[in-house]
């Protein structure tokens, strides 16, 4: 049985996209201190923990409106 | 004319600056190459968490398989990101009274509904084809370019139907200002398409159908002349909504 070693470079892209859409989010959260509702940590640790529906829920529920 | 591209023009800028087109540029993608990796390292992951033995039980992995998890992925998830992504499409709108300058000024209601159903459709469509773009050529590396046909019309049909929910969203949008009402509309409108599923011959009329039977189609359990009623019925249900959404529109206080 061959490991996952041989797939490596087709897991990397895959692994670099997810991880744009968390820093790109952490970023956003980190400079727009204002949300809906919640605070900068619990939207941190949504972001980081809930794959990519952390950050979908950010964006469209959480940013706040007018920054 | 001139007034709907404009209006289209400051969609899409607004897609582009509220990260909408990122968000769904960069899952579907993540659809598009996750999905045949999920079905190659299917028997390594359970040869590693169970055991071994287990995973020589399952039968080595196809491309069919690679093509399930792509459907199933990006036709559940991926319309439920879809859906999220664009709840807010006239809410947002109508709570800060942007509109009512615009159409003020003379610009058509039957336009920004118009503008804004294009300028979804329109990163729908790039965000499904990077998907499937990115399954193909993940798909012909791991698992060699087996023929599959039907391939590209599977794809279409859940395009079509993408197409579906957003007029369906759009009419849910013009009837409420609440998100989450939004949402639920939705929701439960393709919550009743999901229960007709359950009588096995419904899926000849059934819109859900254009999402769901796409592996049958491909690998030639059914033909597309099976499910030819429910595409007519879904275009014509998309073309209902999509006029149910303007006339509800011209009805409604900005």
């Amino acid at each position: 049985m061959n490991g996952i070693g041989e797939y490596v470079p087709f897991l990397i892209p895959l692994i670099i996209a997810q991880l744009v859409l968390m820093v790109v989010a952490i970023i956003h959260i980190v400079r727009h201190p204002h949300y809906r509702f919640g605070n900068m940590v619990v939207w941190i640790i949504v972001v980081a923990a809930i794959g990519f529906i952390g950050p979908v829920v950010y964006f469209v529920f959480g940013r706040d409106r007018d920054e | 004319m001139r007034g709907y591209l404009a209006f289209l023009k400051k969609e899409l800028m607004e897609s582009t600056r509220t990260y909408k087109v990122f968000l769904m540029l960069v899952i579907f993608a993540v659809f598009g190459m996750m999905s045949p990796l999920i079905a190659k390292l299917t028997p390594q992951l359970i040869g590693s968490v169970v055991s071994a033995q287990m995973a020589s039980a399952i039968p080595t992995p196809t491309a069919v398989d690679s093509w399930t998890q792509f459907y199933k992925n990006v036709a559940q998830m991926g319309l439920v990101i879809l859906v999220i992504v664009f709840s807010g499409v006239l809410a947002n709108e109508l709570t800060k009274g942007t509109l009512v300058n615009v159409v003020t000024k003379g610009l058509s209601r039957a336009l920004v509904i118009a503008a804004k159903l294009t300028s979804m459709a329109l990163i729908w469509t790039v965000s499904l084809a990077l998907a499937f773009a990115m399954a193909w050529i993940y798909t012909s590396y791991l698992f060699g370019a087996d023929e599959l046909p039907h391939l590209g019309v599977a794809v279409l049909l859940l395009w079509i139907f993408g197409l579906f929910v957003l007029s369906l969203l759009m009419c849910a949008a013009s009837l409420s200002t609440n998100n989450y009402m939004i949402l639920l509309i939705t929701g439960a409108v393709l919550v009743i398409g999901l229960l007709a599923g359950i009588l096995p011959p419904a899926y000849h009329y059934n819109p859900l159908s254009l999402a769901s039977q796409n592996m049958p189609l491909i690998t030639g359990a059914i033909t597309l002349s099976d499910i030819g009623p429910a595409i007519a019925i879904t275009v014509a249900l998309t073309a209902g909504l999509v006029t149910g959404a303007i006339l509800i529109f011209r009805r409604r206080l900005l």
